[in-house]
Order: structure tokens, then sequence, then C-alpha cells
């Protein structure tokens, strides 16, 4: 009976029991959104760092990290490849040089890191000819061209066809210069990236270092995210001279998000999840104050506390119940929809986002894996917010309520 | 004749004002079984206050209050709500029917309460609605009811609990003449048939005449207690 009255009370006041209902789903529906959005820009950030940036695995020198010394080259490097082309594991890898310089134009210079990379190979990895803003990319029948990033050629006010002078050393601590055209501008979703890397073909860069056919970087795509650390593992229990390292490592800011997003999302959602509890405190304390004499008669008839507790709890489980799928399918139709043709944030700031190495294009993802811990906590929200509202109706006596 | 209430020099006093003013002084009452007693006396004379003494709602400042023998006045609050519940039934002056409950249901919720099997609380709902003669109005909601038929179920789930006693705050003084004196002809007929104890407060001319026995209450003391039972029967 009390289920029945429960049920009954809840559609005496349709609009405050829908101020619940829609308070629950909304709740519901920010918290998977916020998890849906964290969780879109979390795998775009990593998507461009394993497909734009790093890839899964980067082989280099053991000392090469330390000073980017021309000279430390990946030793016995055509094996290496030759035995990469065999696993299994591999879908994809490129070979770079690698070298600090300096670039300098009539307007300026810059630090550089100098790619030397070999195109066709190099699109295949990182993309970096998708990301091609301005020019055609190199020309082989022409030398020395060299790729820029759109914030550097603003910096150094350079067009394609511009030209620049880059400066380093080869292995020989020889000092190189070589004047470049700009072949090329390119952007990425890194705009930090974009200012610091330059790209030249690395037979050139070879010839300047003087290292002939070797190379200093090794950059891998695996057949799928999952096998990062595995295949980084086989690789240095079979390579221990040479340095393998995996995305995170190379870039452990975008680890760092992983670990901490959850908890960051969690924070937003208690704070939405706040301001929804006193929604219902207020609401049930209003559907409380207004039925004090209809409560002083259960008592008075005998209805004993705890059924009066289980009562108020009863219409606030009822209204969460009905709220929590509501709630589920808004943000389920949405995240599938957005999912799909994805939500462009760049009029919200796509150089903010770059800056930061985001896509401005986000696709947020259903977080089915954390769907039950939400739907707990907007439960528990719920039915916490109604322990107030519950114990001011246990605190009536009858002989008062039945005066009201 | 068992005594079923038994109230020992009770008191209960207001502030009013910070003056503390009397609602019941001094009161000694016996109510035995099967009385179909009347209190009677101007607003604020202390009836319904005495009513909710003896139905355990209030506790007494000074005395102490005996159904069939056991202190009321001592019992904690969640043990007077279930001696409520097994002992004594209420009808309001207002009905106070539960109004999301039918006329059926508002019946049953004292009999679940109680833990009454579902068989003998459906043999007990049919034969309480035949005596209230609303057997056609079970399913009907409060609101769908006129005063008197909301009455008379607030009177059969009075009963529905099988109690020591029914105490009755003004259970006329919304209705109608008709509704009022067929209200008092059911529960004139179930005290006479089921030996029930019904105890009124009243302003109503008509329930005083019916009553066998008429308490007069002033400023909370009773100035009167008169037995009509003779006069009847003779």
């Amino acid at each position: 009976m009390i289920f029945r009255i429960a049920w009954r009370n809840i559609w005496r006041n349709k609009m405050r029991s829908l101020v619940i209902i829609l308070s629950v789903a909304i709740g519901l529906f920010a918290g998977i959104a916020v998890l849906a959005l964290y969780k879109g820009i979390l795998n775009s950030r990593i998507h461009t760092v394993i497909y734009a940036e790093t890839g899964h695995l980067q082989i280099h020198h053991k000392l090469f990290k330390q000073d980017n010394e021309p000279q430390f080259i990946i030793h016995q490097g055509e094996a290496l490849l030759a035995a990469l082309k065999k696993n299994s594991t591999v879908k994809l890898f490129t070979t770079r040089t690698i070298t600090q310089g300096m670039l300098a134009t009539s307007t300026g210079s810059a630090g550089v890191k100098i790619n030397g990379i070999i195109p066709g190979k190099e699109d295949e990895v990182s993309g970096l000819a998708n990301k091609i803003i301005a020019g055609k990319g190199f020309d082989p029948t022409k030398k020395n061209q060299v790729f820029i990033g759109n914030k550097l050629a603003d910096k150094m006010k350079l067009k394609t066809g511009g030209k620049l002078v880059l400066t380093f050393t080869d292995v020989d601590a020889n000092m190189i210069s070589a004047a470049f055209r700009v072949a090329a501008i390119y952007q990425s979703d890194n705009a930090p990236l974009d200012e610091r890397n330059v790209y030249v073909q690395q037979s050139e860069l070879n010839q300047m270092l003087t290292i002939g056919n070797a190379f200093h970087e090794i950059c891998i795509i695996l057949q799928n995210d999952a096998l990062t650390d595995i295949v980084r593992q086989q690789l240095q229990q079979q390579y221990p001279e040479q340095l393998i390292e995996s995305w995170k490592d190379i870039s452990p800011e975008t680890d760092l998000m992983i670990d901490t997003v959850d908890t960051t999302s969690y924070i937003i959602i208690g704070i939405i999840l706040f301001a929804l509890a006193f929604g219902i405190v207020n609401t049930m304390l209003m559907a409380i104050l207004e039925r004090t004499q209809e409560i002083g008669v259960m008592m008075a008839l005998g209805m004993n506390r705890i059924r009066l507790f289980l009562l108020v709890f009863l219409e606030t489980v009822f209204l969460t119940l009905i709220g929590t799928p509501v709630g589920l399918a808004v943000a389920w139709v949405l995240t599938l929809y957005y999912q799909q043709h994805g939500l462009n944030w760049s009029s919200a700031g796509e150089e903010v986002m770059r800056s930061f190495g985001f896509s401005s294009m986000i696709y947020p993802e259903f977080p089915t894996e954390k769907i039950v811990a939400v739907i707990c906590i907007v439960l528990f929200t719920a039915l916490a917010s109604c322990i107030y509202p519950a114990i001011k109706a246990l605190q009536l006596q009858p002989v008062e309520a039945l005066r009201k | 004749m068992k005594t079923v209430i038994d109230a020992h020099n009770i008191s209960k006093t207001y502030n009013k004002e910070n003056i503390p003013v009397y609602a019941v002084n001094n009161v000694h009452l016996h109510i035995n079984q099967g009385e179909f007693t009347a209190l009677v006396g101007p607003s604020g004379s202390g009836k319904t206050t005495l009513l909710n003494l003896i139905g355990g709602l209030d506790k007494p400042d000074e005395g102490k209050i005996e159904i069939n023998g056991i202190d009321i006045s001592a019992m904690s609050p969640n043990k007077l709500i279930d001696f409520r519940l097994l002992n004594i039934g209420f009808v309001f002056q207002s009905f106070n029917l539960i109004p999301v409950l039918t006329a059926k249901e508002n019946v049953e919720f004292i009999m679940q309460l109680q833990g009454i099997p579902k068989a003998a609380r459906e043999e007990r709902i049919n034969n309480l609605f035949k005596q209230i003669d609303l057997v056609d109005k079970m399913d009907s909601r409060p609101a769908q009811l006129s005063g008197g038929q909301q009455q008379r179920v607030a009177v059969a789930r009075a009963l529905a609990s099988k109690p020591q006693f029914v105490l009755a705050d003004e259970p006329t003084a919304n209705l109608d003449t008709a509704s009022a004196s067929n209200l008092l002809d059911i529960m004139a007929l179930l005290n006479k048939e089921e030996n029930i104890t019904f105890i009124f407060s009243t302003h109503d001319a008509r329930v005083i005449e019916r009553a066998r026995r008429v308490i007069t209450l002033v400023d909370g003391r009773i100035v009167s207690d008169t037995a009509k039972v003779a006069v009847h029967e003779e």
C-alpha cells in the first residue's frame, strides 16, 4: 500500500514532479555529456598523438634524446627495418633524420627541429600531406625544399616559395648552413609542434650531416592501439641497445590527461549533482509541508516513522527512476548524433584548442563503461536529497500536524 | 463493566504569550466498554485536547491515562504509534481520508499496517462497507464522495482495526442534517450490535441527543457527567 500511495502521490502535483524528473534527467544527461565529451576529446587527442605526431612507438639511439646530437644514429638500422617489416604487429613505419638547428630569414630567426623525412612514407605514418594548407609538397625536380608550420610561417613572415636558411652542425661538429625554399606550409592540431618542426627531404639532410643512409628515428604505427605496451616490451627485449618508447613516454602530458580526466569529469558531475540535490530537497520539502495534515493523520492512525520515511523515500525513488531513462535516452541520442557528425568548437576558440594540441572538431563517445557508475551517483544524490525532507516529515507531531 | 479508559487527574497546559493556560485541568475520567459518550462544551473548553490525550496523540503534563490498564502517558512516541494502530480508532472533523487512495484502500490501509492477511482484510472490508451502506462506492476516491459518504468511510476506517474504542472529533460538524443523522445511525448501530465504545467531542445537539453519556467541559474541567442510559431504556 505504501508503494501505491507513494506512486499516486507523485502525480498529485504533476508540475512539481516534472521538475524533479527533469532535474534528474538533466543531471544524468549533463553527467554523461561531460564524460562523453571528455572521452571524445581524450580519444581525439590520443589519435592525434599517435597518428599525427609520435606514432605508437619510436626507436632512437639510447643517447640521442639526451643532446639530440646527429652522431647518435640508430646502429644496424637496416637490419632493424628488415625485422620490423616481418613483424605482423607493425602496420607502418618510417625513418627520420633529426637535428636541431636555427631557421633564419631576413626578418628574424628561430630555433627549430629539422626533420629529414621520406615524403611518401611520412605521409602514410603521420599524414603530413593532409596537413598542408599552402603549397604542393616536395617537388622531386627541385632541391632544398622545406615544409614549415603555419605559426612559424606567420612569425617569420614566410610564404610558399619564400627563402630561409637552416643552420645546424654535422656529425663532426662542423657548422652547416643551407638555403631552403618553402615548398609547403602545414597546420596540425598541435600549434606548439607546428612552430618548432620543419621538414626537409631525408636524403638531402643526410648528405649535409654526412651520415650516409643512416637515420635517428624510426616511427612505428601498430595494427591497433592495444598492442602498444606489449610490442614496446618485446622490441626493447630484442633491441636492448636502442631506446624504444611508446607515445605515452614521448607525450607524457597526454598520458597524464588520461589519468586525470576521470577525476576531473567526476568533479564536474559532482558540481552538477550538487545543484540537482538542492532542487530535489526544495521540491520534496514543499511536498512534505503541503501534506502536513495528511502525514499527521497517517501518524495518528498508526503509520510508524519507518513507513513514513519509506513513503518519502519511495516517492523520490519513483521520480528518480522515471528521470533516469529520460536522461539516459537523451544523452545516448545526442551523443550518437555528435559521435557521427562531430561537434565543431572552432567558433569557441580554434586557436586556443590547437595551442593545447586539441582538435576543434570533437567526436563525443558514449561512456558505456561508466554508465553504471554515473547512474549510481545520480540515484545516490537523488536519494540522499530526500533524507532531509524525510527527517522533517518524521519530526512532525501528529497532534500539531492535524491542526494545520 | 470493563473500564477501557481511565484518566487520572490529567492536566495539559499551553503557553499563550508566556502565560500558561489550562486546556485540560485536573480531569478524572472513566470510560467503560460499550459506552456512547459525548464530550460537550463551548469552543476552547478542552474537548479536542482531552480526546487527543486519550487517543495518545498528545501527552498530559500531569496525571496518567490508562487504556485497558496500560499507562500510555509513559510510552515513547514510537510505541504510542503502534499502540494507536492496534487499539484506537479515529474519526476526524474534516474526514481526513487519504486522497490518493480509494474508499476501500483507505479502510484496507489500516489493516495492512496491522499485518492482517489479504483474505481477512477483504472479508472485513466487505462487512464494513455493507454496514456503512457504501458497497457501490468502494472504488471511489474521496474527492468523488460527498461529505457524509467520506465520513462514513472514515468510520469504517476507524473500525477496520477492531479498536478498543473510537474517538470522533466533531464528526458531524461538516455534514448536513441527513448525512449527520445517517452517520449517527450507523455509529449507534455499531455501538449496539458490536459493543464498540464511541467517544465524541461535539457541539452538535443531534449527537448529544443520541449519546448515552454526556460529559460537559468548561475551561478544561468536567463540570457535569450525565448518564442517559436509564432514560433511554425507560
